[in-house]
């Protein structure tokens, strides 16, 4: 099935954690650092480091390690802290 | 609402699991919950084969563990389940709150609650440890074992214990190239069998070596690694700079304690046991009467000793509700027994070591 990462569209596997479906696509910066800015990407693959949080459909601080894809998400690299809009 | 059953259990790994079948075979209402997308926790990886004795079943592969436990209870009608539910807090009155699916809150007021979060891998500081391609090694573990998705071509691994020799091996299972093993003991920590395996692959595990830094902009496109002297500085001059594009670090676990702090049960920092970890009673009840813990959220050891844990916890708890449990002494005996041949020998001195600092019946007899 299609989902969206910044503006494009990719294919992934329904339920995987939406960051396996990234990195298959050799994507491996998922957010950037809140104080500095620093590019930031999976590490603990199990919901507690805080390190692969990014925005799916507008809701931000999702962690995509165990968060499963779906049909049409849109995926989206977080900056900061996120905002709830 | 507040649902009430007579034990919670946090966490659906090999010690959750232990004690929910445990609890639920005793006739006990249990509700048992994890964050994950699946039960098993970190068992769903395991595609080698467990070492011990029939007890923990020996010669199974760990991704086939979860389902043997859960054989006898998934359809018992005292038992119930939730995935991808987090648990936020514990509160004085005894109501853990957990959200599920990122979306509703749920509470529970057990009568007896049995902590068994697990532990999360540890990270060392060094230049760009944040960059991203550095790794813990148990995440790379489970994008390739569960989701068929490989972390890139060549990568470097630090630390030599049973995770980092194990998932080295699986790299090149998976058709990576490992650039060698670093580790800052002198030795290899992990069983020799597994460093075998991975030496005759051609890897080298460089003992008394570290990494020094990552290389990368945005993501790592190598590593600095050196040798290290006997009080771990590193020898300048011996650096050497390896091609790699990603780095796994099994450099340990720490115990997810937090609930056990929110609860208010006594901790105490073991070295040997990785971190904060609650006092417990040989029935793994902490000093909140009525909350038990299971596995490596007490201290990191290994997946088979945490399903024996585990099962004492879910027996102990379930007598203390006053269920009527056939030779629950003579029983608890063997569990005890068998835990106490895991940590025989040298390999389990440390362990020993650790758990006699939080032992309450240790802490008492020296009092």
């Amino acid at each position: 099935m299609e989902f969206i990462f910044e503006g494009e569209e990719l294919a992934g596997y329904e339920g995987e954690p939406i960051a396996a479906a990234l990195h298959d696509h050799g994507i491996q910066v998922l957010k950037y650092s809140i104080r500095h800015n620093r590019p930031r990407g999976f590490f603990c693959a199990i919901g507690h480091c805080s390190s692969c949080l990014m925005e799916v459909d507008g809701r931000p601080n999702v962690r995509v390690c165990v968060e499963p894809l779906a049909e049409g998400m849109v995926v989206r690299r977080q900056r900061g802290k996120g905002n709830l809009s | 609402m507040i649902a009430e059953p007579e034990v919670l259990i946090i966490g659906g790994g090999p010690a959750g699991l232990a004690a929910a079948r445990e609890a639920v075979k005793a006739g006990c209402s249990v509700v048992l919950l994890d964050d994950a997308l699946t039960l098993g926790g970190q068992l769903v990886k395991q595609t080698h084969k467990f070492f011990g004795s029939e007890m923990e079943y020996a010669g199974v592969r760990g991704i086939k563990i979860p389902e043997i436990l859960l054989k006898e209870i998934l359809d018992a009608p005292n038992f119930e389940h939730h995935i991808r539910t987090t648990v936020s807090g514990y509160y004085e009155d005894g109501v853990v709150t957990a959200i599920r699916d990122e979306k509703e809150m749920v509470k529970f007021r057990p009568k007896k609650l049995i902590v068994a979060t697990g532990a999360l891998e540890k990270t060392i500081p060094f230049p760009n440890n944040d960059l991203p391609g550095v790794y813990g090694a148990g995440a790379v573990q489970t994008l390739m074992n569960v989701y068929g998705v490989v972390p890139g071509k060549r990568g470097l691994m630090v630390g030599a214990g049973n995770i980092g020799l194990i998932v080295s091996y699986q790299l090149m299972q998976a058709g990576m190239e490992v650039a060698a093993v670093v580790e800052g003991m002198d030795k290899v920590g992990g069983y020799w069998v597994h460093a075998s395996k991975i030496a005759r692959l051609g890897i080298p595990i460089l003992t008394r070596h570290t990494i020094l830094e990552a290389k990368g902009q945005d993501v790592v496109t190598g590593a600095v690694i050196a040798p290290i002297d006997e009080n771990w500085r590193p020898i300048p001059g011996a650096e050497t700079e390896i091609e790699c594009d990603f780095i796994c670090l099994a450099v340990g676990l720490s115990p997810l304690s937090d609930i056990f702090k929110l609860a208010e049960c006594e901790m105490v920092y073991v070295p040997q046991l990785s971190g904060e970890v609650p006092y417990r009673t040989s029935e793994m009840q902490t000093t909140t009467e009525g909350i038990y813990v299971a596995g490596d959220a007490g201290g990191v050891e290994e997946a088979s000793s945490a399903m024996i844990e585990g099962a004492i916890a879910g027996f102990a708890a379930a007598k203390a509700l006053g269920k009527v449990i056939p030779d629950y002494e003579s029983r608890r005996c063997i569990l005890q027994d068998e835990l106490e041949r895991l940590r025989s020998g040298p390999v389990g001195e440390h362990i020993r070591g650790g758990l006699c600092q939080c032992s309450l019946e240790h802490k008492t007899e020296m009092n």
